[in-house]
């Protein structure tokens, strides 16, 4: 690193007590190595922490689906037990929901959005570490049945009552896959909503001078909108789930049968916050898709206000279709046909997007690199599921499709087609931003068309499985109902798409310690995290951009004078006011989210005394975190080389 | 029915024509089989599937639009070349509002076309119609874990109320069925594909479906929501029965479970022997699914060879292996009501909630090795030790399973 690192506290007070302070708040100050991790503050740094464990669970959660496919290859397999297959489906969707997906998108929110912006850093650096840390801890609960006697939950990833309470999901004494499942869930809650707070008040507070709302690229956008939509939809399954662990520990009866509980209460409080769950998943990729497709194109997006404001409108309308996930609980007529009409208006602001992306192609210049085939698949892939959705919608032919193969092809037409394809375009488009390497473009479109074909010939057949009849969570059916070619086909698929994602991700591992360096801007970018030297410096931007234009970075190589000059005047003030402010690395994230785990294990085995030891420690952990006070320090960047570099268009 | 509805209902019927004449070219008889959507029996299925021709049509059709123009311009603005990529940027275009107002109109107004004939459907599939509710006939559904209860409000038993049959739903044909749908533990749905959607059955509120089997015949149902380890081996069937056949099977199922005279027969059938059961056997057969129907009928009429005296051990065993204790064989000694009412069960074609075909094989299955034909499920046939006497109680021999399978059978 070519900055002059000085530790130093900002303002004249802190630099009189620096000598008083105590040992116990004394700042870690590690630049490399285990300990630089565990304290680090930096957003680009708990970004990569987020995208390593995410793609993780996205392996241990392909992995669950391999066996499922496995399962179902042939009628009567005996591959898996009911019980085991039970689990493998409850894990597969909590983990690739609130492990993989949603963490990975966070690990883009974290990376990308401050540079979009132009921000040093996101506006509460400890609070992020600790968003990162607790969603650990979630993810350890959650998957720590599959180590103990217990077995790992087995209620499905939607947990209705009253198959949770202990009369029907205890099978001895000690059981605790439940307990795990409604911890863990409830745990990864809380990480969602600080994070999300975070990325708010970031994206309000700190643009770069001149970054208006509307001049925000629209990954911000779709970050601010999922934000959102995570601290509003959260509540209701923490309400859900505080009151299932209430009934479960302390006998009270929200869900109870026995006790005149409602078991369809669990449904609403459920999909109130599932509906937009679904839509925290898409909002990133769109946001993504929407940074690809201009980059390649090499023209703006098309109609962006538009495309902007019809994700507000989906995030908004997201939150009055939830009962369409429950068109067979028995509504009535009225409240069916509302909830149909209302999901069928959904289809207008998505529609709105496919039909800006593809006004964006429209007149480009498109350069098919791997990110472009990816979005290009996202495009094609999320038509497919958009289309099945309105399907679903139709409330009577959903009642035929609702709980089959239909669904599950539907959901994973949106989910892996949809969000997966877009996160996968993300990897490859700012991966010579975060490692200065370039992935290769054989490999890469190797692996695109592999993970295409597998995923069609596993996915598109379940369509007719449905239809033909087969309710999804079925450990397995008999061979003369009409099933077997379609389901051998969804195996074979399932099997190509885990070679093509081990393509993916065998590539990107090679290209992290053998690939060739990536010169700087190497996709010719329009936002400001290509404005900068690769892999990024600890401190972002050595001068605080200032933003004239949506699509900054492309005015910025188009106005090169304006801005060199205007870089030359800014230098000065920055350096003036001390240099570039970066905050202090801390260890009382990780040591608050310890506290969490400790309490969430013992609770979840029903001592406590624990419980209360864990929450001892979370409250030491935030008090010291208080005392310890913001830190900071300054340091001087000198990157003139790097700017002579800047704004060659691609290069290979 | 007004003139505009009919006319839309035959341009339903026609696009779905077309749709159903198209299928063999891309599906390669991918389309079918026992609980298939496609093959509607009755006007609840059938209206679903119109319902859904009807939002594949229109998501087609714009498919194919979007999807050409998506094509076009990837394939039309594609770079060729180096030089392609390297040229001066296209012009910086920001999009042109007038285009965005015509495809959000247009989008909207292709959602009519599904909104229009999705409430239609809403009210028409909801509940049976105002002018055939005298026609109807009304039972009630009650999910258990893993099987279902069926019970015939309208078939009243003197001094034992309601007729009480589990796993095989019979009903008249081309009448409007109410089925209600109450359950006993968790959420389970009750799904005929060929007659009906689904409807969940869920605690503390009382659903209802209705449909209707336009003819004769023997329909394949599965419960559609999770509900537990054995989820997937929970089934059940519909047999559509002509009016006369349905009363003769009623009169039938009223009369107590049928006893069997210890001299009806000289000549004994040898005790059926059965060992070495895969876990995964399969439980139907081609031969019983050619002609579900018929096989049905046949199984309304005693086994040709009967053993009394083994039938009559088997009858003593039922009470002495606590059996009775959760199974009601009405004019018998069962007494239970926890399990499946097993009064007529000989005259079932299926056992363990429509999972394996109710042949003598599959019983001697079921009986001896409950756990692993249905994981979880509560009959205990493992037996266990008594704390004073130190004796092994409440476990079944072969000897003892043969016994009560022969019993079993004879209960037409």
């Amino acid at each position: 690193m070519d900055a002059l690192v000085k530790s130093d506290f900002i303002g004249k007070e802190e630099h009189a007590g620096v000598e008083k302070r105590s040992w116990l708040f004394t700042r870690p100050t590690a630049k490399t190595g285990i300990v630089s991790w565990l304290t680090t503050v930096d957003h680009k740094r708990v970004g990569l922490l987020y995208g390593i464990s995410s793609l993780f669970f996205f392996l241990v959660g392909g992995f669950e689906a391999i066996l499922i496919r496995l399962q179902l290859a042939v009628p009567n397999n005996t591959l898996l037990t009911a019980q085991q297959y039970n689990e493998m489906f409850t894990m597969h969707g909590t983990t690739m929901i609130f492990l993989a997906v949603m963490p990975l998108s966070a690990a883009f929110f974290n990376y990308i959005m401050p540079l979009q912006i132009g921000a040093r850093d996101v506006a509460f650096p400890r609070l992020n570490g600790f968003a990162f840390w607790i969603f650990l801890v979630g993810a350890i609960i959650l998957n720590l049945g599959w180590f103990v006697k217990s077995g790992a939950p087995d209620v499905g990833w939607f947990g209705y009552a009253p198959l949770t309470s202990t009369a029907y999901s205890s099978q001895f004494a000690g059981d605790m896959s439940t307990d795990l499942w409604v911890m863990g869930l409830q745990v990864l809650g809380v990480s969602s909503i600080i994070g999300s707070l975070n990325f708010i008040v970031t994206i309000i507070n700190l643009r770069a001078p001149g970054m208006t709302m509307m001049r925000l690229p629209v990954f911000t956008w779709m970050t601010l909108f999922t934000a959102f939509l995570i601290i509003l939809s959260f509540p209701a399954i923490t309400i859900a789930l505080v009151a299932l662990m209430m009934d479960r520990s302390f006998g009270t009866s929200f869900f109870e049968v026995s006790g005149g509980g409602l078991p369809i209460l669990w449904q609403h409080l459920f999909w109130v916050f599932g509906h937009p769950e679904v839509y925290i998943l898409i909002l990133p990729a769109m946001g993504i898709i929407s940074e690809i497709l201009p980059t390649f194109s090499r023209k703006p997006l098309f109609g962006y206000p538009i495309v902007v404001f019809s994700g507000a409108a989906i995030g908004f309308l997201g939150f009055g279709v939830w009962s369409h996930h429950m068109f067979t609980t028995g509504m009535g007529t009225v409240a069916t046909a509302a909830f149909a009409v209302a999901t069928m208006a959904i289809a207008v602001p998505t529609g709105v997007k496919i039909f800006n992306w593809i006004g964006t192609l429209w007149g480009g210049h498109l350069m098919m690199r791997t990110p472009m085939m990816f979005s290009l698949g996202f495009v094609w892939l999320f038509m497919f599921g958009g289309f099945s959705g309105i399907m679903h919608s139709a409330a009577p032919a959903d009642a035929q499709q609702q709980d089959s193969y239909f669904v599950v092809a539907h959901f994973h037409y949106v989910l892996i087609g949809g969000s997966i394809f877009a996160l996968l375009a993300g990897i490859h488009y700012w991966f010579p931003l975060i490692f200065g390497r370039t992935v290769s473009e054989f490999w890469g479109k190797l692996s695109f068309w592999v993970i295409f074909v597998g995923f069609n010939v596993t996915f598109f057949p379940m369509h007719f499985l449905g239809l033909n009849g087969m309710p999804r969570r079925t450990f397995t059916y008999d061979g003369n109902m009409g099933w077997n070619n379609a389901n051998m086909w969804a195996t074979v698929g399932a099997l190509i798409l885990a070679v093509g994602i081990s393509i993916y991700f065998a590539v990107m591992v090679y290209t992290y310690f053998k690939g060739q360096k990536s010169s700087r801007d190497p996709w010719d970018g329009r936002t400001l995290e290509w404005s900068i030297p690769n892999p990024p410096p600890e401190y972002n931007f050595a001068v605080t951009p200032t933003v004239h234009a949506r699509d900054a970075f492309w005015y910025e190589k188009n106005n090169k004078e304006e801005i060199a000059r205007e870089k030359a005047a800014k230098a000065k003030i920055d350096e003036a006011q001390g240099g570039v402010h970066m905050p202090s690395q801390s260890w009382f994230p990780i040591i608050t989210a310890s506290g969490m785990l400790i309490g969430g294990l013992f609770f979840t085995n029903h001592i406590m005394l624990g419980a209360i030891a864990g929450g001892v420690v979370v409250f030491f952990g935030a008090w010291m975190w208080a005392l310890e006070g913001p830190g900071g320090y300054h340091v001087h960047p000198n990157e003139s080389d790097d700017d002579s570099s800047q704004g060659h268009g691609p290069k290979h | 029915m007004s003139s505009s509805a009919s006319f839309r209902h035959s341009i339903r019927r026609g696009l779905s024509a077309l749709f159903a004449a198209s299928i063999p070219l891309y599906t390669g008889g991918w389309i079918g089989g026992h609980q298939s959507t496609f093959d509607a029996k009755g006007p609840v299925a059938a209206s679903q599937l119109d319902l859904f021709y009807v939002t594949l049509w229109v998501t087609g059709i714009i498919f194919v639009l979007v999807a050409a123009v998506l094509a076009y311009a990837t394939l039309k603005f594609k770079a060729r070349n180096e030089a392609d990529e390297h040229a001066e940027p296209p012009p910086q275009g920001h999009g042109n509002p007038l285009v965005e107002l015509g495809l959000i109109g247009a989008s909207v107004v292709a959602l009519v076309f599904i909104a229009v004939p999705t409430l239609e459907a809403i009210w028409y599939t909801y509940d049976v119609p105002d002018d055939r509710r005298d026609q109807t006939y009304e039972v009630t559904a009650v999910g258990y874990q893993w099987w279902f209860k069926f019970e015939y409000p309208n078939e009243q038993i003197d001094g034992a109320g309601a007729l009480v049959t589990a796993n095989e739903l019979v009903i008249p044909a081309g009448r409007p069925i109410r089925v209600n749908l109450r359950t006993i533990d968790v959420i389970h749905s009750f799904w005929v594909p060929k007659l009906a959607g689904k409807v969940d059955m869920i605690p503390n509120r009382g659903n209802h479906l209705w449909l209707q089997a336009d003819e004769p015949g023997y329909f394949w149902g599965q419960c559609a929501e999770f509900c537990g380890q054995s989820h997937a081996v929970m089934r059940f069937r519909v047999i559509a029965l002509n009016e006369a056949d349905f009363a003769a099977w009623t009169a039938n199922q009223k009369k107590d479970a049928r006893a069997v005279e210890t001299t009806a027969s000289a000549d004994a059938a040898p005790r059926a022997q059965f060992a070495g059961f895969r876990v995964n056997e399969a439980g139907w057969s081609p031969e019983f699914d050619a002609n579900p129907l018929d096989n049905w009928v046949q199984k309304q009429f005693p086994e040709k060879s009967e053993n009394p005296a083994l039938i009559a051990e088997g009858r003593r065993l039922f009470v002495e292996k606590a059996c009775a204790g959760c199974h009601n064989i009405r004019g018998h000694e069962g007494v239970g009501i926890t399990g499946p009412d097993l009064t007529h069960m000989g005259s079932r074609t299926t056992i363990a909630a429509g999972l394996l075909e109710n042949t003598t094989r599959n019983l001697y299955r079921w009986i001896s090795e409950p756990h692993h034909v249905k994981p979880g499920n509560k009959m205990w046939v493992g037996g266990y030790t008594d704390r004073e006497t130190g004796n092994r109680i409440l476990e079944l021999t072969s000897e003892d399973v043969s016994a009560l399978v022969a019993y079993l059978e004879s209960l037409k």
